[in-house]
């Protein structure tokens, strides 16, 4: 039996049965919201997916959800809409907070008039996220993306990064278009640049950053694009040129040597630099929830720490992305410093 | 190549200054402060990351224990106030940087063998010579440690390092006391290496105050005199003096509470727009506000402050006994336990705006909240009669449940007109399901990266007590002023004719 996202209701009727359903909820439910969530997929199957990950993070981020599975190559037009609530405790207080959830089902023309159809359904006044679970397609469509204000994927489900990455930033080139491009890759990997980044807090580590001589990752099989997206960082930050497909050149001439290794583990099980004087390392051990961080050689004292890591879940990555909010201006310059790794 | 002066990998990381490397000694580090706020603040920066890792912890006190006891002690404290659970592993990893240093607060060769322990931490950890010093200790013990830490040299840095004192409150009990407080610091550190901490700047929503005002166009332009009916400021709490009656009672509410934290809420609430969000833009803005304040002295003290004892009476239902029943509390005692005063604001914006405070213990709900009450609308169309319509009513909640509302009039429906009150109501807890980090990680975090935009500046705190002396003289002069509350009840009937007298009632929370 396929899955039944919620109250099945008429799409001219949203509204309407969304406010019915909050009357019959009782008074101790309190609707919330800081932004509208629209989750886009043209895999089957998808809504109660993406269902499980909104009841999951509605507790934290209060939001209006529009989960929308698309066959946007079916013939014809069809289109089917269901509406629910996922309702959390409200601490001590007594009473639920809830975030409202319409759920579409959309075919052939429907599903190419994502504006018309879903769009209309937006809390008004409160920011778009689009979370983007499909390949972008050429060429970009202005009249979607200028509604949107942060456009959520994942850079690790692409088969042609080059091509999508391409498309994304001609999303955040459109003109009028004040579209954020926040890539779940890169969220995913922000403590492990947090965990590196303190390693060289010491002054005594410090200087050591411009010697770097190697750069090896350990990555898990499906996550070669972030560690990708880690060796873009440390070398736009940095100043390191790409010299060849395994190695770089810093600002000073000397080689910078990378290597890549598939493991099963952690999406980023092990970062390792190696200075002149000194060596660097971030681990995470499989099943474990912290990264170990190190710091030891002739040019520096020891030390280490332990660190919390969140899950590698999508529920922990979406929330932190959606807790963090702002530009990622660093993110472009990352992805163009390593754009030939990508293919 | 040169090397580089900041860490190129730290942006982009997180938008705030980053935390230094550095030895935190905690002067007091067997006390109440650093086993319930500091260490499980500290515990929970480093299981984040936020913390650099090679930040070293001194526990410097006088009872004799090993660095292991001391660590089981702070483990079983942050066990009990960490707001996240403890992790056996990431304990272990926070307590291996935790030391403990005994010594008496006078004697000179603690001093010297505490320098020795910092070097050797420099070398081992990296912490380039930096050094904060918490004074997590009664105020008596200041110049002590202070004359100590001169004396050995501890208060000056090596070339490119700092060295910075963090005082807690309270900043002296008088302002002679306080200007001679500041002095000590001063004469021991720059004021740019002083930051005295007031926790209830460093809670989310006092920082929201700001974001608030400068941050949405539709508050800042109502925000005068022009727009303002008046403003009431309260801090209320069911508790009693508790434990706390030696200091309490040498203190009472106007100095512990509203001489520091009430004043500081005020500053928020009436200053000018900063030039920049640069600690001294922003507090060179507050302190104008504290030197606007028109000074309370003699009668005057009388007219507009009101100050109470709680009696017995009944909190949550069970009888509670009076201030003068508590243990340590003497039994002919005028403490005041409430205070209620209103004030004005000599500036161009808030002329005419009377603003009123209030703080006092054993009321029947505690909580701390900004109310800014608009004026009304014209005796026209709705309001002809001008007793049929509610005021719009702006409430910042600092704690708990901590948000905004706002209050306006609806209509209600129907074919008749009948307009009532509605509130519009924003809630953090209910937006934002994760808890907010504790006041004391966020100031700390500040402390190291030198930001001293929440820590309260030397001319603030001698201004707040220059204005608060004028009371307290007069108060010296009478005692028949102190009113008695019942306990759970909302104060004297004095502090309701105070706020009469301007057509003004107090809030009920």
């Amino acid at each position: 039996m396929s899955f039944v996202p919620g109250i099945a209701v008429p799409i001219g009727g949203i509204e309407k049965e969304l406010g019915r359903l909050w009357e019959e909820s009782g008074d101790d439910k309190t609707r919330a919201s800081l932004i509208n969530l629209a989750v886009y997929n043209e895999k089957e199957g998808s809504l109660q997916m993406n269902s499980a990950i909104v009841q999951g993070i509605a507790g934290e981020h209060a939001m209006r959800a529009i989960l929308i599975e698309a066959d946007p190559e079916a013939a014809g037009s069809s289109a089917s809409a269901w509406i629910n609530m996922h309702c959390y405790p409200r601490g001590s207080k007594g009473g639920a907070v809830c975030s409202e959830q319409i759920s579409f089902r959309l075919g052939g023309l429907a599903a190419r008039s994502l504006q018309s159809v879903v769009f209309s359904h937006l809390d008004s006044d409160l920011p778009l996220a689009l979370w983007w679970q499909a390949d972008f397609r050429s060429p970009v469509e202005g009249k979607l993306w200028r509604w949107v204000d942060r456009l959520l994927f994942d850079s690790k489900h692409w088969k042609d990064p080059v091509a999508q990455f391409a498309i994304v930033s001609a999303i955040e080139g459109l003109p009028e278009a004040r579209t954020v491009l926040c890539d779940l890759n890169w969220a995913r990997c922000l403590p492990v640049r947090q965990a590196l980044a303190g390693l060289f807090d010491s002054p005594f580590a410090l200087p050591e950053i411009r010697r770097i001589r190697s750069l090896e990752i350990t990555h898990a099989p499906g996550f070669r694009t972030t560690a990708l997206l880690l060796v873009g960082w440390l070398a736009d930050r940095l100043g390191w040129k790409l010299d060849s497909s395994n190695s770089f050149r810093d600002p000073s001439g000397a080689t910078v040597t990378l290597t890549l290794t598939e493991s099963v583990g952690a999406s980023i099980a092990r970062l390792h630099v190696v200075s002149e004087g000194a060596s660097f390392e971030v681990r995470r051990d499989p099943d474990s929830d912290q990264y170990v961080t190190s710091a030891s050689g002739t040019a520096i004292p020891s030390s280490g720490r332990m660190v919390r890591a969140p899950r590698e879940e999508t529920r922990e990555i979406l929330l932190a992305e959606l807790a963090r909010g702002g530009r990622h201006p660093l993110y472009s310059k990352a992805i163009r410093a390593i754009e030939a790794l990508w293919v | 190549m040169s090397s580089p002066s900041v860490n190129p990998l730290r942006e982009g990381i997180a938008n705030r200054l980053a935390p230094e490397p550095c030895t935190l000694v905690i002067f007091g580090a067997t006390g109440d402060l650093t086993h319930r706020k500091l260490i499980p603040a500290l515990y929970n920066l480093a299981a984040e990351g936020a913390l650099p890792p090679s930040v070293s912890i001194i526990g410097f006190a006088r009872r004799d224990k090993t660095s292991e006891q001391f660590r089981t002690e702070l483990e079983e404290a942050a066990r009990k106030f960490s707001r996240t659970p403890l992790d056996e592993e990431l304990w272990k990893s926070f307590a291996s940087s935790v030391h403990y240093h005994r010594s008496p607060f006078d004697d000179a060769e603690g001093y010297r063998t505490l320098a020795a322990e910092m070097d050797r931490l420099d070398k081992e950890r990296g912490t380039a010579g930096n050094r904060l010093y918490y004074l997590a200790v009664a105020p008596d013990q200041f110049p002590v440690i202070l004359d100590h830490l001169k004396a050995s040299g501890l208060n000056r840095a090596a070339e490119g390092s700092w060295a910075r004192v963090i005082v807690e409150k309270p900043f002296g009990k008088d302002l002679k006391t306080a200007r001679a407080l500041n002095g000590l610091v001063s004469e021991v550190f720059e004021e740019r290496d002083t930051y005295r901490i007031d926790h209830y700047l460093g809670k989310e929503t006092a920082q929201n105050i700001m974001v608030m005002r400068f941050a949405n166009s539709i508050f800042e332009s109502l925000w005068d005199s022009g727009h303002v009916a008046h403003v009431q400021i309260t801090a209320a709490e069911p508790l009693g003096v508790e434990g706390r009656a030696g200091y309490y009672d040498t203190s009472g509410a106007m100095r512990d509470m509203v001489q520091n934290h009430l004043l500081q809420l005020l500053t928020l609430t009436a200053m000018e727009p900063p030039t920049s969000l640069g600690a001294d833009a922003v507090r060179d803005e507050k302190v104008k506000v504290l030197r606007s304040l028109r000074p309370l002295r003699g009668d005057d003290v009388f007219r507009h402050v009101v100050r109470a004892q709680y009696a017995p009476g009944l909190i949550n239902g069970q009888p509670v006994p009076g201030y003068r029943e508590a243990d340590g509390v003497p039994e002919d005692s005028v403490t005041e336990t409430y205070v209620a005063l209103q004030v004005n604001i000599d500036n161009w914006r808030w002329a005419g705006v009377p603003f009123f405070i209030r703080t006092a213990k054993r009321m029947p709900k505690g909580g701390t909240e900004i109310a800014v009450t608009f004026k009304s609308v014209p005796r026209v169309l709705f309001n002809r009669t001008g007793e049929g319509l509610d005021e719009n009513v702006l409430v910042i909640r600092i704690q708990p449940d901590e948000g905004v509302s706002l209050r306006m009039s609806a209509k209600l429906p129907g074919s008749s007109l009948r307009i009532e009150p509605v509130k519009m109501d924003f809630h953090y807890g209910t937006s934002f399901g994760k808890a907010t980090p504790e006041a004391y990680e966020r100031l700390l975090l500040d402390a190291m990266a030198g930001d001293a935009t929440l820590f309260a500046r030397r001319d603030e705190v001698e201004e707040a007590w220059a204005f608060v002396d004028g009371i307290e003289e007069a108060w010296k002069t009478r005692k028949d002023d102190l009113a008695l509350y019942e306990a759970g009840s909302w104060g004297p009937a004095e502090a309701a004719e105070l706020a009469a007298r301007h057509g003004v009632t107090w809030r009920r929370l």
